[in-house]
């Protein structure tokens, strides 16, 4: 066969094109993505608020334990129960906000995409949120007359989960912008 | 361009060049979740292309080059699929086929197609899809004369290759 004859045969796909997108599966994959990310966010918001209450309990009940009392350590546990509030009150103000979005393919992904941007919201806020309680713990561990190893160790440990926290918010960020892009598909 | 332009552009351009742009993606991806792996890349990149098209080139040929600088660059990665829990027993395919029963012919001109290199792939499309040489230079970016000769190559290969048994009487 001559390379014409090969042509002809592949000139037949131009009229009728091969495939068809399927939107039952369009749909299906938006609800996908946003049941993923609702995951996420109930996952981190739980943890979120149980971590913080735990360690604002153990800073509060230590110093209460230890004579004389650290000021410090006590402003540490009240921004830390303050932090574990602020993700409870975000949560329960999420939670009632999911009734404003209708049940169209794109409801449902203004839904997700909504969900996603709250979640970069939180995880930059949360981030944030470590100077302030590192400053804290550090004053007080100076105050209660600790070594220096110590607060070094501390501050390593401080500065790898500053460098997490902001490697979990790209995740979210890209999550988000993976979101953005299929409503951009879907609206044009 | 606003965004309303921009959208307008891109459902003239998809409605346009569909034929065009599942050409590209089953001459890269084999298995189905690929092809649609591919494809959403390739319509991402078409859409932010649009604010930059500055119509020195026709939009085909446009489309074109992105398309195959997508499936090149993807093509390229390990791992296809964005998400690993993603298998073909829990993810249906965006894309389908038509009812009608695809031609053999094109399956195994596909198939040979996807034997060649990446390069190669873009040029057997390029080639028939018609497109010139000098336009062919423009998208890929390498001269007539060094074109010239792939393209050849290329065609020498699938003549012989039809002309081999079981080839669906090709």
């Amino acid at each position: 066969m001559e390379f014409d004859e090969l042509q002809k045969i592949w000139d037949v796909q131009t009229k009728e094109p091969m495939w068809v997108i399927n939107e039952t599966v369009l749909r299906n994959r938006v609800q996908a993505k946003t049941q993923q990310t609702f995951h996420i966010t109930r996952i981190s918001e739980l943890l979120s608020i149980i971590v913080n209450a735990a360690a604002g309990s153990f800073v509060l009940a230590v110093n209460l334990a230890k004579s004389p009392a650290n000021l410090a350590m006590y402003l540490l546990a009240t921004w830390i129960f303050a932090t574990a509030l602020y993700v409870l009150v975000s949560r329960i103000r999420r939670l009632n906000g999911e009734k404003t979005f209708d049940r169209t393919v794109l409801g449902e992904l203004a839904h997700a995409i909504s969900m996603a941007t709250y979640q970069v919201r939180l995880s930059r806020l949360l981030r944030w949120n470590m100077l302030p309680i590192v400053a804290l713990t550090l004053l007080g561990v100076w105050e209660g007359g600790k070594s220096v190893w110590l607060l070094l160790g501390l501050i390593a440990f401080f500065a790898l989960a500053y460098v997490a926290s902001g490697w979990e918010h790209s995740i979210y960020a890209a999550k988000k912008r993976e979101l953005e892009v299929l409503r951009e598909k879907l609206t044009q | 361009m606003t965004e309303q332009e921009q959208n307008q552009t891109f459902t003239d351009w998809l409605g346009q060049y569909k034929a065009l742009l599942f050409k590209v993606v089953r001459a890269y991806a084999v298995p189905i979740m690929d092809q649609d792996d591919l494809l959403q890349e390739i319509l991402i990149q078409v859409w932010h292309s649009i604010p930059t098209f500055k119509q020195q080139s026709s939009s085909t040929t446009w489309v074109y080059r992105i398309a195959l600088n997508t499936a090149i660059k993807w093509s390229t990665k390990e791992r296809k699929h964005t998400d690993a829990r993603e298998t073909i027993e829990t993810v249906q395919p965006m894309l389908q086929e038509p009812s009608a029963q695809p031609d053999e012919r094109i399956s195994w001109l596909y198939d040979e197609i996807h034997q060649l290199n990446e390069v190669d792939r873009s040029l057997c499309l390029l080639f028939l899809d018609g497109f010139s040489y000098k336009e062919m230079a423009t998208i890929l970016g390498i001269s007539e004369s060094n074109i010239g000769v792939k393209i050849n190559r290329i065609k020498k290969q699938l003549i012989t290759k039809s002309k081999q048994p079981n080839h669906y009487g090709i």
